[in-house]
């Protein structure tokens, strides 16, 4: 499958929201990752997921205080890597 | 925390048994109990007549914190017994007058003998407060929480405290929880679960291959002597130990900057002792709550994961960072947060010794090479505790006599503490210089 970046980000929030964060209807693709509570465990699952979704492993050293600023800014991220890969 | 068979039984989680594994194991040998600690240092303005009114007050509202803890027909899963709470006396809060010296003042001796103390389960005795004055509290006061561990976690204790402060303030009633997320993800099936705890079984036997050493040697029987240290970095040291984690071990692993950097103190002493330390074999706790969620204070709601270093590995900071990132993602990859839970559940129906027996097996009598966490910011937001500044705040779990070393870190407003807990004797005062030494040389980047 070809991920579009909005597709990426439909994914990524869809994994956050469904599995790995416990957020009510305020919670958006733009919202704080951080402030939603996503640990470093829940990031490394999330890794997973988008790797079994995409085939791609997104290096973890990749990931910052920008990059983790939203499920948007994280499937920007991870659409590079795709594009890279 | 599972859910209750009768609203007044709560059973323990596979975490809370885990421990009190630890607890029979120390309780028989050391004759301390394995507990946790939390110490807030307050500044002026603290009542600790009104700390102990609210503690009576919560804990008759809240029966857990007293519940004895009971195992039904002796075999079946341990219980917080709450239909018993009424029956178990209040947690005990003592308030003592002490000077205070100048500067960063040291730990009131105090609180490593509450360390050293025992509480009984099964009586209920789960929780005790002591309040150490200075000047009467015109220059502050020094509050220690003190608890048997599987009352509380890390996390779950800073979450009480909050929680204690906003009953004490009136913004909540004391029989007002906040609300306990329910996760709605599938639960495995017996048959996979056992799989799982087979398979965390069998990680926890390859490390027999090259088991670890403690500097305190394998358990022995020997009365528990802990005593407690605090490193409070300055602001600028903590910016640049920070950055330091963030760039080296990346933003949301800093624990294993952390961790690596424990290992290498560690082997500096056993380099000084001219002992081959085999292997360092270290739990890692996993915080397990719901993401996002304020809810949730009582009960252990971790799982472990568990990784083995060899000393040719632990040369350079950085090669052993990349060792240890390696194997924490290959351990969250095969599923062992998941492995060590189902694990440790199994644990609820085993005999507390059972545990203790296995690790024996595994690491040659020893439990691991030291205890470690580190719980981030401590309290972050928060200023001030039923009306007093809170000036710092930390952790200080117990650690029984082996592996006799435990080393903790928080955060707090921009300082990084790190509270050294150990047993009496095993570090010998050159010994701790050394340790103390190459810890801080490889937070700050700094030659020794």
């Amino acid at each position: 499958m070809d991920w579009t970046r909005e597709a990426l980000t439909d994914r990524v929030y869809e994994i956050l929201r469904e599995d790995l964060l416990s957020v009510g209807d305020e919670f958006t693709p733009r919202s704080s990752l951080i402030e939603a509570g996503l640990d470093s465990l829940a990031v490394t699952q999330l890794l997973l997921a988008i790797e079994e979704s995409t085939g791609v492993w997104v290096d973890e050293s990749l990931l910052t205080e920008e990059t983790l600023a939203s499920a948007e800014s994280l499937a920007a991220c991870v659409h590079a890597q795709i594009a890279r890969a | 925390m599972p859910k209750s068979r009768a609203p007044d039984r709560v059973p323990l989680t596979g975490a809370d048994c885990f421990l009190r594994a630890f607890d029979h194991e120390v309780r028989r040998k050391s004759g301390a109990s394995h507990l946790s600690q939390l110490v807030l240092r307050l500044g002026p303005g603290f009542d600790p007549n009104a700390l102990a009114k609210l503690i009576a007050e919560v804990a008759e509202a809240q029966p857990i914190l007293r519940a004895p803890i009971r195992r039904p027909f002796g075999v079946l899963p341990p219980e917080f017994r709450l239909d018993l709470a009424a029956k178990a006396p209040l947690p005990r809060v003592e308030i003592l007058d002490a000077p205070r010296s100048p500067g960063e003042p040291p730990l009131p001796p105090l609180f490593a003998e509450r360390l050293n103390a025992r509480l009984d389960g099964r009586r209920g005795e789960l929780l005790r407060c002591d309040v150490v004055r200075h000047a009467g509290g015109a220059e502050g006061s020094d509050v220690a929480f003190t608890w048997l561990h599987m009352l509380l976690d890390g996390s779950g204790s800073e979450r009480f405290v909050r929680w204690l402060d906003e009953v004490g303030q009136g913004a909540r009633s004391a029989a007002d929880l906040p609300d306990e997320p329910t996760t709605d993800s599938a639960v495995a099936s017996a048959r996979a679960r056992g799989d799982q705890a087979l398979r965390w079984q069998a990680r926890m036997r390859s490390f027999a291959s090259r088991a670890p050493r403690s500097l305190a040697g394998p358990l022995a029987r020997t009365p528990q002597r802990l005593e407690v240290d605090l490193a409070t970095f300055t602001r600028e040291e903590t910016e640049r130990i920070v950055a330091r984690a963030r760039k080296l071990a990346g933003f949301l692993t800093p624990m294993l900057f952390y961790l690596a950097a424990s290992v290498r103190a560690h082997r500096s002493v056993f380099q000084l002792r001219g002992i081959d330390p085999r292997s360092f074999v270290v739990p890692l706790p996993v915080n397990l709550r719901a993401k996002g969620a304020g809810g949730a204070l009582f009960g252990t709601r971790v799982s472990l994961l568990w990784f083995q270093v060899f000393p040719e590995a632990c040369a350079e900071l950085e090669g052993l960072l990349a060792d240890l990132k390696a194997q924490r993602l290959a351990a969250i990859k095969e599923g062992m947060v998941e492995a060590g839970t189902a694990a440790m559940d199994y644990a609820r129906w085993l005999p507390r010794s059972a545990y203790a027996r296995m690790a024996r097996r595994s690491f040659g009598g020893e439990l691991c090479s030291f205890f470690f966490a580190y719980t981030d910011e401590f309290l972050p937001g928060m200023t001030s505790f039923l009306g007093a500044p809170i000036e710092n705040a930390f952790h200080a779990p117990s650690v029984p006599p082996s592996p006799g070393s435990g080393a903790i870190f928080s955060l707090r407003e921009g300082r990084l503490n790190f509270s050294h807990v150990r047993q009496a004797g095993v570090f010998s005062g050159f010994e701790l210089v050394r340790f103390r030494r190459s810890l801080r040389a490889d937070l700050l980047g700094e030659a020794e």
